[in-house]
């Protein structure tokens, strides 16, 4: 009896009272005072009230769940390749992942399974990087505004270029801008309201076209007046052949 | 027992009378053992314990005293709403309790009730994503399993409860045993679906994935319709006719102008006259 009651006693001290607000989760129960023996084969005693009352031992979905490993299946924009493994929260893998079909649990058989793409060369996969989809619809939306001198006679170079892809957030080496066909040459008021494209290659593979607006900088009084949303505007092709291109370039809507 | 030495008293009887089983009352004493089994798997068997940590082992000392007792897990009993059999929660149920919160307080009654969410889970077998109820848990027994199919394909009846999972692993099983029909449009994914569970087949013949996953109503009805297919009532006019068209048979009399065209060439009105037809056909 002695005995019983120190381990009751024991029990009754280690768990921490807190029931203070109903909770709604996954619970891992303890009975408080535990029945009495039962003969080996027999009935289970009779219980009493005191019987069903439980202690929280543990609260499953306070609990961090550790992450489960997924094996991508095909190509997915910013993510991977094919048998790329990733390793993510539960829910993310769950629900961006294995529901779509655009992954598969990290198993043995589909670990073989998509083990051989993984070694395919480069040139093969379709993409040059996952990431390489996003900057190429970056690029596209972008307008990029090209600050020239409005005093000093100058030549456009892909250096200019470069300087102004920096400005706008876009590091570009000059190796990777292919100028247009026509030299452009300033200052010239006649280039205010007009557009051009430049081609940039990404990883010396994908291409993409991006636009480009001269606009004539100057100090002081000679200022032009800053335009407002100039990039919602459509302009004026300054390269006739560039005219069908530029026209399927979209337009951010107000 | 029945010897007529021995003295038969009540004691002796009542020991001797046994309880009819659910299985020997009416027409569920007709069932098959296929049932039987799913019903064992699914209402006999312990289920896995879910809603306290059983402690392990046969034995235990106590630290104190030194002496040893036997350890008896006594499993929390759960309450099964109906709300249970629209959703899969994973083994999870409702607790119904008593919390006691302070030492110097009364005890509270108290339930402890799973968090349910709905999601999608994606069946490859069935080639669908499904709309259902389930808990945290369920989506990381599927997670742990690899799969959903693999999930209810592994899981005994008992953990799964709720009758939406059963039916949904008896579909899975009947599309595995015809092959995956659903999948017929791409061979080659089709084979590599059916290779990849045939496994679970081995364990069950195909009259019990026919009995699995129904309830006990649904299995007597589905006696009784069987037993009614079976012993379809003849008509004694049927069972008459043969009767007599044999005895006259035996006698020796050859049965004759009862032919439709005899019939229909005689001239007598009489012989035409239907007294069993409708008015205007007599």
């Amino acid at each position: 009896m002695f005995g019983l009651r120190a381990s009751v006693m024991k029990s009754a001290i280690i768990v921490p009272t807190m029931f203070s607000q109903q909770t709604r989760n996954t619970f891992i129960l303890r009975r408080r005072w535990p029945p009495p023996l039962h003969k080996k084969g027999g009935k289970v005693p009779k219980m009493k009230g005191r019987h069903f009352v439980y202690d929280l031992v543990e609260d499953t979905s306070v609990k961090k769940k550790p992450d489960i490993r997924i094996v991508l299946n095909q190509f997915v924009e910013g993510v991977g390749t094919t048998g790329d493994v990733l390793t993510l929260h539960l829910n993310k893998a769950y629900e961006n992942f294995i529901l779509p079909g655009l992954a598969v649990y990290a198993n043995p058989e589909n670990l073989e399974k998509y083990k051989t793409y993984e070694k395919r060369p480069l040139e093969e996969n379709t993409h040059s990087s996952p990431f390489v989809k996003r900057t190429m619809d970056c690029l596209h939306r972008l307008v990029l505004r090209v600050t020239m001198s409005n005093s000093e006679p100058w030549t456009l170079q892909p250096w200019h270029l470069k300087a102004s892809f920096r400005k706008s957030g876009f590091v570009v080496p000059e190796s990777a801008i292919e100028m247009p066909p026509v030299q452009i040459k300033g200052p010239d008021p006649n280039l205010l309201d007009k557009e051009f494209y430049v081609t940039v290659t990404i990883n010396k593979k994908e291409k993409v076209h991006v636009r480009c607006r001269i606009y004539h900088w100057a100090a002081g009084q000679e200022q032009l007046p800053f335009e407002e949303s100039y990039w919602k505007k459509p302009k004026q092709p300054l390269i006739p052949e560039q005219a069908e291109v530029l026209q399927k370039f979209p337009y951010q809507n107000e | 027992m029945a010897s007529s030495r021995l003295q038969v008293t009540a004691r002796q009887l009542s020991k001797t009378f046994k309880k009819k089983g659910r299985f020997e009352i009416g027409i569920a004493s007709e069932l098959p053992p296929a049932y039987k089994k799913f019903w064992r798997e699914w209402k006999v068997l312990k289920p896995a314990a879910v809603h306290f940590v059983p402690q392990e082992g046969k034995w235990k000392r106590d630290e104190l005293t030194g002496e040893t007792y036997p350890i008896q897990n006594i499993p929390i009993p759960l309450k099964f709403p109906a709300e249970i059999n629209e959703g899969i929660w994973g083994g999870e149920a409702v607790v119904k309790g008593f919390q006691k919160r302070d030492d110097r307080r009364r005890r509270v009654p108290h339930y402890w009730v799973p968090v349910l969410k709905r999601t999608v889970v994606r069946s490859e077998v069935l080639n669908t994503h499904l709309s259902v109820t389930v808990t945290d848990r369920t989506i990381s027994l599927i997670n742990d399993h690899y799969g959903f199919d693999h999930y209810l394909l592994k899981t005994p009846a008992c953990d799964l409860v709720s009758v939406l999972a059963l039916k949904l692993k008896k579909q899975i099983l009947t599309e595995l045993m015809n092959g995956c029909p659903r999948h017929a449009y791409d061979p080659k994914k089709q084979m590599e679906i059916y290779e990849e569970y045939k496994t679970y087949l081995s364990s069950y013949t195909p009259e019990e994935i026919e009995w699995y996953g129904l309830t006990w109503y649904e299995a007597l009805s589905k006696v009784a319709k069987l037993k009614e297919a079976a012993n379809k009532p003849i008509p004694l006019k049927n069972v008459y006719r043969k009767n007599l068209v044999e005895k006259l048979k035996s006698a020796g009399i050859e049965s004759k102008s009862s032919s439709a065209d005899e019939i229909s060439a005689t001239t007598s009105w009489l012989s035409k006259m239907n007294p069993f037809g409708k008015k205007d056909e007599a």
